[in-house]
């Protein structure tokens, strides 16, 4: 006899408790007044123990409710040899489906093969498998039921994991409470393998019987990835590169074979380019388009490799391209603050994707502030701009607040409210200067080259950050970058300025690439989303706060997202490749290629000894005796049956503790009454 | 007279605060449902005539008599005063104890004061001791004006303290109560009767009239339990764990024995014996307690 979840018996610990009511409490008699103990005698009562004899009943029961209970979560079961013919036992028809079975038939012979082992009159389950394990029927013994739901497997477009799915043999025969038989259809690729072994091991009562449905030689060529850039601005054209590779299962010592092969650049459907290249068995080969013309707007790209393919779908890949004008940066400042730096960096950078407008506060109050992609606030403003960069904000806006020395007067982060402690001024006389100390690099307006090194800061205005996140800090801790989210918008506050007075950043080539970052992140095009894997999650929103609903068409040309999760999901899995049409709860406009894992796309077969040593792990052929030998016995699980010994219990001591006590508590009880003085 | 009698009861009684109007409306309900009889009460009465005797005081001599049959005859009573009637009401911690919402020392507060006031109403002089194991308070019998107000004051104050110890406090009293009269004691009597009845009998050998109220509670007389309790003794603090079953036989019939033995006591001595339960309206004691007397009158 043994347990599945042994770590439960430690519930008898529990135990304790009857006893404690029983024996400790027992003896805690509450005193009763009574006039005199003049004819009463000290001695120990009959019927005292009489009672006490039925209260040890009901500790008994107590305690043997407790006992079932904690052995009913442990679960006991005993082994038991299986009667030969019985058919107990559950047979679990589990046919691969990702993405590497839509090469050639696979998907159809395995179906097939799986049609072939649906038992006639046996408990049966069947399941489809690829990075999770899907089930598509309960155990029933309809073979009808299960052959038409095999039949409905439908080939996708996730990666296989059999680690998983052993995970999931694992726990089967627990949850079933039978031997399991497990079939398992697939072209078991080694790329789906597990880092560990250990991964695929399955429970001592399964017998895995692997099917594969495979070539002795596949080759498959594909296309493993493309570069493109998210977003080309103005008249800037694409420069896309491709890499393809060619998977092959064939060893030779001689040259790899090479082969030629056509390879198309379609945009919007529309062949754009077309090269021919050249791979080596085995290899990759580059491909590279240059000046590709990009309409305006969201623009669906694929590179498509021409010939026929067993696994066609992999030699097409999907990428997008937004062409926009180069979007637009307000920028706010009084005439202490020039915004000449800042211009300077933004006309810098390589894509040149923003202009900047400079206005005055109070030639901003009365500007549409949508227009514009994100905002900088040089100095202090108040009123009515103020509320108008909360609403910007609030919206899905991004706003960078460059904190001059006047800021310090007026003791507060204009739109955050964030108080300022002090300005702290860098003193000759001191340490002369500050430099950044703690730069979190992880953060995407911060990459590896903006990590400030060498800058001198000084002057920083000292910000409480109370709930923001604090991106840099000073070498004193004064916060030099500070984030802080507002609805679906974000601020950023830079302590210090963007003067050549108050630090020598705009000094250093890093500021540039750091203005570049800014500016994407406060744009929210920092995302990458534009490029996903199947599997992938579709950011719709950034936190729960607002109800503005959220909209994705899927490559199907469906609406993928339910009333529900419109307005209120954060992410949504893609599991199609695709492209995705995405709008976002902040209103943004995506449109996202989804691929699938190029792993599938290497076919190469698990070795024979691995697949041995895989099968081996389970039982072997647990409930089909082979010549004439007594078959392992099997473990069957007890718990109906404790289940009904602690309902039986319960029902008694019911009854009994109905009998006891509620004439204990009936009793009467004299009452002293004393006057009150 | 239903009103009345329902006034009567324990507990109704206890529902009304001033000590007084309980006495009257125990004593007043009681009289009327007598029919206000001419015979009851304790006071002064005629016995004899005895033949005069040179020295005897003139006062005295039944001129009535001498005009019917020329001879001088003495008009003899049984007190030469009003009699003095003292209370002698135990207010030990037992007295507390109460399974219904009249406790024993309020019954026999209530007892206590229904008697002074008939002895009030009777002219006669209405004394007060309360005693536990020591005299807590002692009102001397007097029928002046306000004794009343002072004893049901008395009554009023008495709370149920220490222990019962019948000896001492009945010794003192020996030395207040000089003249004879009628002692009422009013108690649990939780001591043995012999000891009980030897403390009175000094009272006794000196004229007095002794009179017993056991004042009892339905719980001390037929205890009810369900399941083992443990009492606690309200005069003691010992505690023991008791048993229904012990309680429903052996302690009856120890009690039952107990009363038994105090009444027999008392009648060897010559003392009047009455047990009155709490539940039971207080005028049907002191009915049974008259119509005792009346007879033995």
């Amino acid at each position: 006899m043994g347990f599945f979840a042994p770590w439960f018996l430690a519930g008898i610990v529990a135990a304790g408790l009857p006893l404690w009511i029983h024996l400790l409490r027992q003896h805690k008699n509450t005193p009763r007044p009574f006039a005199s103990l003049m004819f009463f005698e000290r001695r120990t009562q009959s019927s005292i123990k009489h009672r006490r004899l039925k209260h040890y009943l009901l500790l008994a029961l107590r305690l043997a409710m407790i006992l079932l209970l904690a052995l009913l979560f442990a679960n006991p079961f005993i082994r038991r040899a299986p009667v030969p013919g019985s058919g107990k036992k559950l047979v679990f028809i589990a046919v691969d489906h990702s993405f590497s079975m839509r090469y050639g038939d696979h998907l159809e012979r395995a179906k097939r093969e799986a049609l072939a082992v649906v038992p006639p009159n046996e408990l049966a389950q069947a399941a489809a498998i690829s990075d999770r394990v899907e089930l598509l029927t309960q155990p029933v013994r309809d073979r009808a039921a299960l052959e038409a739901a095999i039949r409905s497997i439908a080939p996708g477009d996730a990666t296989s994991s059999y680690a998983e799915f052993a995970r999931f043999l694992r726990a089967l025969p627990k949850n079933s409470g039978l031997p399991v038989e497990a079939h398992f259809f697939s072209d078991l690729q080694k790329s789906a393998m597990p880092a560990s072994f250990a991964d695929l091991a399955v429970a001592p009562q399964v017998t895995l019987q692997l099917h594969a449905i495979n070539e002795n030689t596949p080759s498959n060529f594909a296309v493993q990835s493309v570069t493109a850039p998210a977003r080309i601005f103005g008249n800037r054209k694409a420069r896309i590169q491709a890499t393809l590779a060619n998977f092959s299962a064939e060893q030779s010592s001689a040259a790899p074979a090479t082969t030629s092969r056509s390879c198309t650049l379609l945009i919007n459907g529309k062949p754009a380019d077309s090269k021919t290249v050249n791979i080596a068995a085995n290899g990759r080969a580059e491909v590279e388009f240059n000046d590709i013309e990009m309409p305006y707007g969201a623009n669906r790209g694929e590179v498509r490799i021409d010939g026929a393919d067993p696994l066609k779908e992999d030699n097409r890949y999907f990428f997008s391209i937004e062409r926009a004008d180069p979007a637009k940066v307000l920028y706010i400042h009084d005439s202490r603050q020039s915004p000449a730096y800042f211009r300077a960096a933004l006309d810098a950078g390589a894509e040149s994707a923003f202009e900047m407008d400079a206005l005055t506060p109070d030639q901003a109050v009365n500007t549409n502030l949508s227009r514009y992609a994100y905002v900088v606030l040089s100095g202090q403003t108040s009123g009515a701009l103020e509320t108008n960069l909360q609403k910007y904000v609030n919206g899905g806006g991004g706003l960078l607040i460059v904190l001059g020395p006047a800021s310090t007067a007026v003791g507060r982060v204009p739109v955050t409210g964030a108080r300022i402690l002090e300005g702290r001024y860098s003193t000759r006389e001191g340490d002369r200067y500050q430099s950044a100390a703690a730069v979190d690099s992880t953060h995407p307006a911060l990459d590896r080259a903006a990590a400030f090194d060498g800058v001198k800061f000084f002057y920083a205005a000292k910000v409480e950050p109370a709930q923001d996140r604090v991106l840099a800090k000073l070498s004193d801790g004064t916060p030099l970058l500070v984030e802080h989210h507002m609805g679906e918008g974000r601020v950023l506050t830079l302590t210090s300025g963007f003067d050549n007075v108050t630090n020598d950043l705009p000094l250093h080539a890093l500021f540039v690439p750091f203005v570049e970052r800014l500016s994407r992140y406060l744009e929210g095009g920092e995302t990458g989303q534009s490029n996903l894997r199947v599997g992938g999650a579709i950011e719709l929103r950034k936190s729960k706060e607002r109800g503005a609903a959220a909209d994705v068409v899927g490559p199907d040309g469906q609406r993928a997202l339910s009333l529900k999760e419109a307005a209120s999901a954060l992410t949504l899995p893609a599991t199609q490749e695709g492209f995705y049409d995405v709008r976002t709860a902040s209103g943004r406009r995506e449109l996202i290629a989804v691929n699938a894992d190029r792993r599938e796309s290497d076919l190469t077969p698990i070795p024979a000894e691995t697949i041995a040593l895989w099968r081996g792990t389970g039982a072997t052929n647990a409930a089909q005796p082979v010549n004439g030998e007594q078959p392992e016995p099997v473990p069957e699980s007890l718990w109906k049956y404790v289940l009904v010994a602690l309902l039986a219990v319960a029902a008694v001591e019911s009854w009994l503790a109905d009998r006891f006590t509620p004439a204990a508590r009936e009793e009467p009880k004299p009452e002293v009454r004393r006057q009150a003085a | 007279m239903g009103t009345t009698q329902r006034f009567l009861n324990p507990s109704v009684l206890a529902g009304i605060a001033h000590l007084e109007l309980v006495a009257k409306t125990v004593v007043d309900g009681f009289i009327s449902g007598l029919h206000r009889s001419p015979d009851f009460g304790f006071s002064q009465e005629f016995a004899e005539y005895r033949m005069y005797s040179p020295g005897d005081d003139l006062r005295h001599v039944d001129w009535n008599v001498y005009a019917r049959t020329d001879r001088c005859y003495l008009k003899r009573y049984l007190g030469e005063t009003n009699t003095h009637v003292t209370v002698l009401l135990d207010a030990s911690a037992s007295m507390a104890f109460a399974s219904h919402p009249t406790s024993k020392i309020d019954y026999a507060r209530y007892l206590a004061a229904s008697l002074e006031y008939l002895t009030h109403q009777q002219r006669d002089a209405g004394g007060l001791v309360v005693f536990d194991d020591e005299i807590r308070d002692f009102v001397r019998p007097s029928s002046r004006q306000g004794q009343l107000q002072r004893i049901l004051h008395a009554i009023e104050k008495a709370e149920p303290h220490a222990r019962t110890d019948f000896a001492k406090p009945f010794l003192h009293l020996q030395q207040f109560l000089s003249r004879r009269g009628l002692v009422v004691v009013i108690s649990d009597f939780y001591d043995e009767p012999a000891r009980v009845v030897n403390t009175m009998l000094p009272l006794r050998y000196r004229g007095n009239e002794v009179i017993l109220f056991h004042v009892l509670d339905p719980e001390e007389l037929r205890p009810k339990l369900k399941a083992p309790a443990l009492f606690v003794d309200m005069e003691t603090e010992d505690a023991m764990e008791v048993s229904p079953d012990y309680a429903q036989r052996e302690y009856r019939d120890k009690i039952d024995a107990h009363i038994k033995g105090l009444r027999t006591e008392a009648e060897k001595a010559g003392i009047d014996y009455f047990m009155v339960e709490t539940s039971r309206p207080l005028d049907e004691a002191l009915r049974e307690y008259l119509m005792v007397r009346q007879g033995r009158m």
